[in-house]
């Protein structure tokens, strides 16, 4: 059997690699993607105060500390049985919506969308964001990096701190939002919403304008019919920070929807022997292997699964735009609904939309009457046992759930982060582009393998939580094997 | 030892150390940029900012707006049987040069290099004077507070490298 390695490596050596089995024939047998695992976090977290949790877990990953930071907050909440004012609440999601806009259009810019603006098959030293800045103009470059700074600024306004927030309390918040700062952040969130318009734009006039783009987004190779998963609000709209978790079929009918707190009764975890990571799949329809279906239980959670969980977004432009998508991509409408779309690379264009909604549901919170309230805590009066917090994290529904002892330390944890959502249909996407891509006599380009990392660059996977890095980059190194394992070449990366 | 604050330049510094700071050995540059922080006590002068952050590339060149001249601490696994504990100085070009494939697998994983060429090609004010301090690593895998040995051993060694090099600012007394 023949192995191509598509591994990635940062000066972490191991970080993770996509690895793809050739048969005899050449054509692709298996395609893999691993991850090393991190160790040991209950049992560093086991002991501690649990109000230490929103300000330890937001260290886990450099990527989201803002999601951890919110979902322990939330966990800490159902921990101490307290809820927040109302205010809290408004204030935790506005402040969620700038990270929200922030992070999507990082991703668009500097990851996905170099891939479309470039071109699968450009110059992999020009496919990033300064590749992007040179094809689209230095003043798309200045204002995607404005856009991260004003939200930043709206991040450490309201969490304390620029990167890893320090200001979620069980039952409350630790700042409260004065008129000074609300001015600020309504002016911000409407140019979050100029830029949100923007990026959809240039994702038209980019990608949809593109023959070549649309097809390879509808093509089959990047199509998988699995469930959806998405928190929504009392009206069935995509919520990031509060909600119940619902999940419809590949048909799109509602299959369930539940408390963040009942995870355990719908969430059950494959292991396979070739993979320390979990592949989480629906227990009440079972696991059927890595494939597409209503009799598969595996499903996906992104923005695309969001859009598709969802029977709309609540603010006017995104929903404008949400119904675009699904009117473009050809979704039909049963009982007032869109059919999910199941084209992967759609994912793109509904991160965009989801980058819209935050901008919109921000500006809606900075105007509420009630979000200068100064009253941001509630009392604790009972003592702690359980909880669990669940908010959506851009890659995915976050989880986290801690037991204490009476005195509130720690005794268990479990965390389901976003990325693990994700685990099966990444691997299968990887394994199906690279079948529809790789056949008998192919020849192994760059381009054709970039290609294949675009099947599961589209889940924006956070491949570690340990992100910062020296050289600062997740690199990919290609080794191909023979059919005996052996090593023929490898383009290596590593540091000397 | 005590500082005074001499301020022999006007340039603005910044001292950053990167890491996870719950993952062993990955939280070195950390640890360094607390204890620098530390031994400068109240004699901190106004053109220098010490601090850290679990972020790499795009997060990590917004970070440096503003600034002249940036120090950064951070960990480093190579392949090549450096012990860990070892002491790498680099500069930039350093970092170009090993800076690797251009291959994207996260969306958070734009390299520095590459974050920093998109940051001058804009217009923003970026530090021109780059020093940083590599400290190789064995352990990044598991959580705890607590590097290993050899690493935890050359922690004070790099925090007077760095007081060192603070030296156009700070003079011990």
């Amino acid at each position: 059997m023949k192995r191509i390695t598509i591994d990635p490596i940062t000066r972490l050596e191991g970080h993770g690699k996509i690895e793809i089995f050739l048969d005899e024939e050449g054509n692709v047998a298996n395609a893999y993607l691993q991850i090393p695992e991190l160790r040991g976090f209950e049992q560093f977290s086991v002991g501690r105060p649990a109000e230490e949790m929103p300000r330890i877990t937001n260290r886990i990953c450099g990527v989201c500390p803002e999601a951890h930071h919110m979902a322990g907050t939330k966990a800490l909440d159902a921990l101490f049985h307290v809820e927040p004012p109302s205010v809290t609440k408004k204030i935790r999601e506005m402040f969620y919506e700038a990270f929200y806009c922030t992070d999507h259009a990082v991703h668009f810019y500097a990851l996905g969308g170099p891939d479309f603006v470039l071109g699968p098959d450009s110059d992999p030293a020009k496919r990033n964001i300064l590749g992007v800045i040179h094809a689209v103009g230095v003043d798309i470059g200045k204002q995607v990096i404005q856009h991260r700074k004003r939200n930043h600024e709206v991040i450490q306004w309201l969490g304390g701190r620029g990167i890893h927030p320090v200001a979620g309390l069980p039952g409350g918040w630790s700042v409260a939002v004065t008129e000074e700062v609300r001015k600020d952040i309504e002016q911000i969130a409407r140019d979050n919403i100029a830029f949100g318009e923007f990026s959809l734009k240039l994702f038209d006039d980019v990608v949809l304008a593109n023959k070549a783009y649309v097809d390879l987004i509808v093509s089959d190779t990047f199509t998988h019919q699995t469930y959806s998963m998405g928190m929504v609000d009392e009206n069935n709209h995509t919520n990031f920070y509060d909600g119940k978790i619902r999940v419809v079929d590949p048909e799109g009918n509602e299959f369930a929807k539940y408390d963040a707190k009942d995870y355990a009764d719908h969430i059950a975890e494959r292991v396979e022997p070739w993979s320390y990571l979990k592949f989480p799949y629906l227990k009440n329809v079972g696991w059927n292997g890595f494939t597409d279906g209503m009799d598969s239980g595996v499903y996906t959670c992104t923005p695309l699964s969001r859009l598709n969980a969802a029977d709309g977004l609540a603010t006017p432009k995104a929903q404008e735009h949400y119904e675009r998508m699904y009117e473009t991509l050809g979704a039909e409408k049963v009982d007032g609904r869109y059919q999910p779309v199941h084209h992967r690379l759609a994912t793109h264009w509904a991160r965009l939309i989801e980058m819209l909604y935050a901008a919109e549901r921000m500006l809606e919170l900075a105007t509420d009457p009630e979000i200068t309230d100064p009253n941001v805590r509630a009392k604790i009066t009972e003592t702690p046992t359980e909880g669990v917090g669940c908010v959506e994290a851009p890659r995915g529904t976050l989880t986290h759930h801690y037991k204490t002892d009476e005195n509130g330390i720690l005794t268990k944890v479990n965390l389901v982060v976003g990325t693990t959502n994700n685990n099966a249909p990444i691997a299968m996407s990887i394994k199906k582009a690279a079948q529809g891509l790789i056949t008998k006599g192919t020849e192994v380009t760059e381009g054709l393998l970039n290609t294949v990392e675009m099947a599961f660059r589209n889940y924006d996977p956070c491949m570690s939580c340990a992100t910062h890095s020296l050289p600062g980059q997740m690199p990919l190194e290609v080794v191909i094997r023979d059919a005996e394992g052996t090593e023929l070449s490898r383009g290596s990366q590593y540091t000397d | 030892m005590n500082y005074k604050t001499i301020q022999l330049t006007m340039e603005k510094i910044i001292v950053i150390g990167l890491g996870n700071p719950i993952l062993t050995d990955d939280g070195v540059g950390v640890k360094v940029a607390y204890d620098v922080e530390k031994a400068l006590g109240a004699n901190i002068p106004t053109n220098l900012t010490i601090t850290e952050a679990s972020v790499g590339g795009l997060r990590l060149m917004e970070l440096l707006v503003g600034y002249d001249r940036v120090i950064l601490i951070d960990a480093l696994l190579t392949n090549n049987g450096h012990e860990p504990g070892t002491i790498h100085q680099m500069t930039l070009a350093d970092l170009r040069h090993i800076s690797p494939t251009q291959h994207s697998a996260s969306a958070h994983d734009t390299s520095l290099v590459t974050a920093l060429e998109a940051g001058i090609e804009i217009g923003l004010h970026l530090p021109t004077e780059f020093s940083i301090y590599a400290v190789g690593v064995t352990n990044i895998l598991d959580f705890s507070e607590e590097p290993t040995p050899a690493v935890a051993d050359a922690i004070p060694k790099v925090v007077a490298m760095v007081l060192e090099e603070l030296q156009l600012l700070l003079q011990p007394i």
